[in-house]
């Protein structure tokens, strides 16, 4: 490995190069406060390493859309299109990815995130689409020492009392020998487009309040949006327990205050099973509960079992008037199971049955079966039927996919999506969807695809779309 | 025909297609098994036997597939055409073989392998108690003699692992991406965080839980028909069963608002202009004993009445439950706040 770290070192691009000895801004305030927080901990953890023993990643990926289709804008009476758009956005996502890059005092420390996409519309547009769009998703940078982290910028802490929140801010975290650890982040919460609405094309009651426009709205003062939290764990063989807590605030009021509990043990190979709790504080009521199954008791079946016990309005915001209507729970039990018979025959199925705090009930599942008769996995064949029943309404589906490598570099796929409801839904009874898409990958880095659909549903007699993609992949890492 | 016909037809002739496409093209698969303990050989007359290494030349690369050339050895020419069809091993298997770094050169030369192939190929001449044995080995053999136990701890998997390649690899025993994966994702991404991000970016969360982009993952990635997309096929028709039959699961990735933000984009609202009134006959009024009235539906989902009544003051519902209000006092038995009164929202209502 050592002998050949020079001519790596030579072959590096000057991306890396860049990344590695000028990490700009972000990097030397991250270094500072990474080297006062964690200095003492890495010093005493950290692993002997070859000294010149050198690994590092960088991946970059550029995917570029065009489509074409037609939408309706304004249902009449009895859902009667009045007025169609036939757009045709243009849509670039970029992302690259930067791992075990050298901090000027710590080899292999640092890893990088970016990632961001826009688009054009250009066509016909509705009245409240935006010609020109985009968004930062990812932002952020990571420093490793020994046990511990720190990860600075727009990131996405996700889990246990967090559930799914993304943030401009700062985390970190570490475990130690014995198995304990924390983590700790916070930082302000992510608004579409910087600092527009959450919701973003919600233009208020147009009913109670006669607004049209969202423009008319006040813009959202970031400060006003904020989160933190942080877990502390065991997880140490066969057991990992982790204690949560996460408090959100929106337009400067209290949206979620929540204590998370999970645990997940690993008793023997076969099996394992855990639980998480979801705690909203403010109202002292369980938000979510659930303990789960899962077991191999053959090389080649699974079986997992679940129960869950759910206060849906303790999902919302705190900032809801409806939040204080409802106290009616949800529980949900069920089952999935898969048994690959041989290299070719897969089954899976699941089924789960829901009840509800007022008596009624709800049940689905589904099976399939997955075919890839050829050896060489050019051809995948999959049959899979659903069942949904609602309290309301429910429905059959059936979705067959069939993928197809015809070429060295040629694949296609193909699928078939059929619905019966039980109830109509605008005298539609039955609606369908076929799809398909042709992907040619010239190079291990280069793939573009056509893709195209057909729908025939209770909203759409004809719908047909067209999408073109592009796709660019860099790669490079060593050793 | 009628139009339902017609799509049945389409279904049941797509359907068939598949199967005859799925079903033809099967290749003849090399045995090992057959090479290396059943064909006669080392007598007079017959071909000298096989190892290993008759076929697989070691090197310092982590394979070592031999080319067709070295069936000719033994094979007559006439049989090329067949031998040149002959797949030796799964094209997956040699995607992952591509992606370790793995040098066989310094393995064979290790005490404990004896320059030995089987112990950790032991699928190439399958035991009767596993006949799917993999000719790869499976991780758990690694582990039989390399604890790594320093990089575990740190989840640091670019040791042995292309990063570029493993968000193609699929955990088989620890972490296994399975039918319940769907559900328990998150919980697992906090509990093993450091693991997941060895073959996942913080990129691919959004993919999916960012729902402001413009473009969803279901048209992003139309060719992958294998992962299990919320928003395949139809979903614009299913989505207001699904979300009753399962309260909370939209809020995974939406806000209480994003409903009614689409919907009065589309023009399909009570919210946008010339919108039609979803709710029937009764939902409203003076008879709360009427079945179609609102309060059981709200008590129940509450979360689909959000989806669209969600307006801060502007909410419809404080019309009449307000103190004093003809609609009566909303909080159900047993509902609580540690909200002080002066909590802008209370004073929605209680504000006077």
């Amino acid at each position: 490995m050592s002998s050949s770290a020079g001519g790596r070192e030579n072959r590096r691009s000057s991306l890396v190069g860049s990344l590695r000895h000028g990490t700009g801004v972000s990097g030397v305030f991250c270094g500072v406060a990474l080297a006062i927080v964690l200095a003492p901990a890495a010093a005493r953890a950290e692993p002997p390493t070859q000294p010149d023993a050198d690994t590092y990643s960088v991946h970059a990926r550029s995917a570029t859309y065009l489509q074409l289709y037609q939408r309706a804008l304004l249902p009449g009476p009895g859902g009667a299109i009045v007025a169609t758009t036939t757009p045709a956005p243009a849509t670039e996502y970029v992302s690259l990815r930067a791992d075990d890059i050298d901090a000027p005092w710590k080899k292999d420390s640092l890893d990088f995130e970016l990632s961001a996409w826009g688009d054009a519309l250009m066509g016909e547009a509705g009245q409240t689409d935006r010609r020109i769009d985009g968004d930062l998703q990812t932002a952020n940078v990571r420093y490793r020492a020994g046990p511990g982290w720190v990860r600075l910028g727009r990131q996405v802490y996700a889990g246990g009392a967090a559930r799914f929140s993304r943030f401009d801010g700062l985390s970190g975290g570490g475990k130690l020998s014995m198995g304990l650890g924390g983590e700790l982040y916070g930082g302000l919460s992510v608004l579409p487009r910087w600092d527009a609405r959450p919701g973003y094309y919600q233009l208020g009651s147009a009913s109670d309040t006669l607004l049209r426009d969202p423009r008319a709205l006040p813009e959202p003062s970031r400060s006003g949006y904020w989160l933190a939290g942080g877990r502390i764990f065991y997880d140490k063989g066969p057991v990992i327990a982790g204690l949560s807590m996460h408090e959100q605030h929106d337009g400067g009021e209290l949206a979620r205050r929540n204590l998370g509990a999970d645990l997940r043990l690993t008793p023997f190979d076969k099996a394992s099973l855990g639980g998480t709790a979801l705690l909203d504080l403010d109202s002292a009521g369980l938000a979510d509960g659930r303990v789960w199954i899962d077991s191999t008791p053959l090389e080649h079946v699974t079986l997992g079992g679940e129960f869950l016990h759910t206060e849906p309005a303790l999902f919302l915001s705190r900032q809801s008037v409806l939040s204080v209507f409802s106290t009616d729970k949800f529980d949900e039990l069920g089952s999935t199971a898969s048994w690959q018979l041989d290299k070719l025959v897969g089954l899976e199925g699941g089924g789960y049955i829901e009840l509800y705090s007022d008596g009624s009930k709800g049940a689905r599942g589904k099976i399939a079966i997955k075919l890839t008769p050829d050896r060489d996995g050019n051809t995948l064949l999959r049959l899979g039927y659903t069942r949904v029943r609602a309290v309301d309404n429910g429905y059959h589906s059936v979705r067959n996919s069939l993928r197809q490598r015809i070429a060295r570099t040629l694949a296609a796929t193909a699928e078939a999506y059929l619905y019966v409801y039980d109830q109509a839904i605008r005298g539609y009874n039955v609606s369908s969807v076929y799809a398909g898409t042709l992907e040619w990958d010239p190079r291990s880095d280069l793939g573009l695809l056509w893709g195209a659909s057909f729908a025939d549903s209770p909203y759409a007699r004809a719908d047909v779309q067209t999408l073109l993609r592009l796709v660019y992949n860099f790669n490079r890492e060593a050793p | 025909m009628t139009a339902s016909r017609l799509r049945t037809l389409l279904l049941v002739v797509a359907l068939g297609v598949s199967a005859l496409v799925a079903c033809s093209g099967r290749k003849p698969h090399f045995s090992h098994e057959y090479h290396l303990t059943r064909l006669a050989c080392g007598g007079p007359g017959q071909p000298r036997c096989l190892n290993c290494t008759s076929c697989h030349k070691v090197d310092k690369t982590n394979q070592m597939l031999p080319k067709v050339t070295a069936c000719r050895t033994c094979h007559k020419p006439a049989e090329q055409t067949k031998l040149a069809a002959v797949h030796p091993v799964p094209n997956d298997d040699l995607k992952f073989a591509e992606s370790l770094h793995f040098s066989h050169d310094q393995h064979l030369a290790m005490p404990a392998l004896s320059g030995q192939c089987v112990p950790c190929h032991a699928g190439v001449v399958p035991p009767s108690d596993n006949p799917q044995a993999s000719v790869f080995p499976p991780m758990k053999r690694c582990f039989k003699c390399h604890e790594h136990q320093q990089q575990w701890d740190q989840a640091k998997c670019s040791a042995c692992h292309e990063r570029k390649a493993m968000s193609q690899v699929m955990p088989q025993s620890f972490l296994r991406h399975n039918q319940g994966w769907m559900r328990h994702h998150g919980t697992m991404a906090r509990q093993k965080r450091q693991v997941c991000s060895q073959c996942h970016s913080q990129q691919q969360c959004n993919d999916c839980h960012d729902v402001t982009q413009n473009l969803k993952i279901e048209d992003r990635q139309p060719e992958a028909i294998k992962r299990h997309f919320v928003h395949r096929g139809n979903w614009l028709s299913v989505h207001p069963i699904e979300a009753k039959s399962q309260p909370r699961r939209c809020l995974s990735c939406h806000t209480e608002k994003s409903c009614d933000g689409c919907h009065v984009r589309h023009g399909v609202s009570a919210n946008a202009v010339r919108g039609a009134n979803p709710h029937p006959r009764g939902w409203v009024g003076g008879d709360p004993g009427n079945p179609d009235f609102h309060g059981k539906a709200a008590r129940r989902d509450i979360l689909t009445c959000a989806g669209c009544h969600d307006q801060g003051p502007a909410t419809n519902c404080i019309r009449c439950h307000k103190v004093g209000g003809s609609g009566g006092n909303p909080h159900p038995h047993g509902w609580k706040s540690a909200r002080s009164d002066n909590a802008s929202m209370c004073r929605y209502c209680h504000g006077g």
